[in-house]
């Protein structure tokens, strides 16, 4: 019976680590909008969905708009407002994606590997095309990634007299980090 | 010999009008800076507009997405739970309450200088956490609803 316990425990942490989608609800994406002139559009999200799949290199995440902490709440509000994100027109952000060429990474094998990754980032029910590289550190069952990009802020029919003002950057950067089980 | 008593009350509108520009100036700058330095409060140091279930919190969430969105937006909320997962995010832990029978789940974010409380909680922990609620999504690429917060801390 012990023994039996004991096969059926390795068998399943086995798997587990193995497993085809690794996933996280905690990934994180930094939004950096500062510029010379105001560094107060800056802000975090903690929560954010991640996924791998590791056969087919397709990767995906969701982030809470309205989940974006900025140090000042009046950046928040504006942030979240109709004229920015419209959050609560449009709760998610989302990327659709994968890893183009996937004999640049073995997941099965601890290491670190930088990969390219192309997909559709949308904001506002707007799609844009992303191509970036990703850096994939693969340590036993975990898949630790980051990622930096940047977006076009007018792509996603965000503008205003802060963005022409030279407050708010054009080209917000976007980084993101995941630990991925 | 004196000037006419019209140039006089001339330069008198003039100085009046040139000290209340600056006057206003002055307190344009004060409003401007006080709000570009704001900062959130402490979460700690806020009345919770709700104390809730952390699994009825869910349900409700599940029932009326858009009725409790609405209820609870913006608003700090203390939520009741034992704890299902920790989950490393950065450099700290992200706390989740999940209902086993959906999946939906509550998460919470630590503020700045609370973070350290975070990395103390373990699954089967009975907590109670207050935090400024963001929103109640259903999420496609996991096929559930994930209710997040911020600036979360724990209640003593």
């Amino acid at each position: 019976m012990k023994k039996t316990f004991l096969l059926l425990s390795f068998i399943t942490a086995t798997m587990l680590s193995f497993a085809q989608v690794k996933s996280t609800t905690s990934a994180v994406v930094g939004f950096d909008a500062t510029t010379a002139i105001d560094n107060l559009p800056k802000a975090e999200n903690k929560t954010v969905i991640g996924e791998i799949d590791t056969k087919t290199g397709a990767i995906g995440f969701e982030a809470v708009v309205k989940n974006f902490a900025f140090a000042n709440p009046m950046i928040q509000e504006h942030f979240n407002g109709a004229k920015w994100m419209n959050s609560s027109a449009f709760p998610l952000f989302s990327f659709n994606g994968k890893i183009t060429d996937l004999s640049k990474v073995n997941f099965g094998k601890n290491g670190t590997y930088t990969v390219p990754v192309s997909g559709d980032l949308t904001i506002k029910d707007i799609t844009k095309k992303i191509t970036t590289s990703a850096k994939i550190v693969v340590d036993g069952g975990t898949i630790n990634a980051t990622s930096a990009f940047s977006v076009k802020l007018s792509d996603y029919g965000i503008s205003g007299v802060p963005v022409d003002a030279g407050k708010v950057a054009k080209e917000p950067k976007i980084n993101v980090s995941a630990s991925l089980k | 010999m004196p000037p006419p008593p019209s140039k006089k009350r001339n330069k008198s509108w003039w100085k009046k009008a040139l000290l209340a520009g600056i006057i206003l100036l002055a307190a344009g700058a004060g409003i401007y800076w006080y709000i570009a330095t704001e900062k959130f409060a402490d979460t700690k140091d806020r009345k919770a507009a709700f104390t809730v279930n952390a699994l009825d919190f869910i349900h409700e969430f599940e029932h009326n997405n858009e009725a409790a969105n609405q209820k609870y937006t913006g608003k700090i909320i203390t939520v009741n739970g034992i704890v299902s997962e920790t989950e490393a995010a950065d450099t700290t832990m992200n706390i989740k309450f999940i209902d086993t029978a959906s999946g939906s789940y509550a998460i919470f974010a630590f503020q700045e200088k609370h973070l350290a409380e975070a990395k103390t909680v373990r699954p089967g922990d009975s907590i109670s956490i207050k935090g400024s609620f963001s929103a109640g999504v259903y999420s496609r690429l996991r096929k559930t609803t994930s209710i997040s917060f911020q600036r979360c801390t724990l209640n003593k």
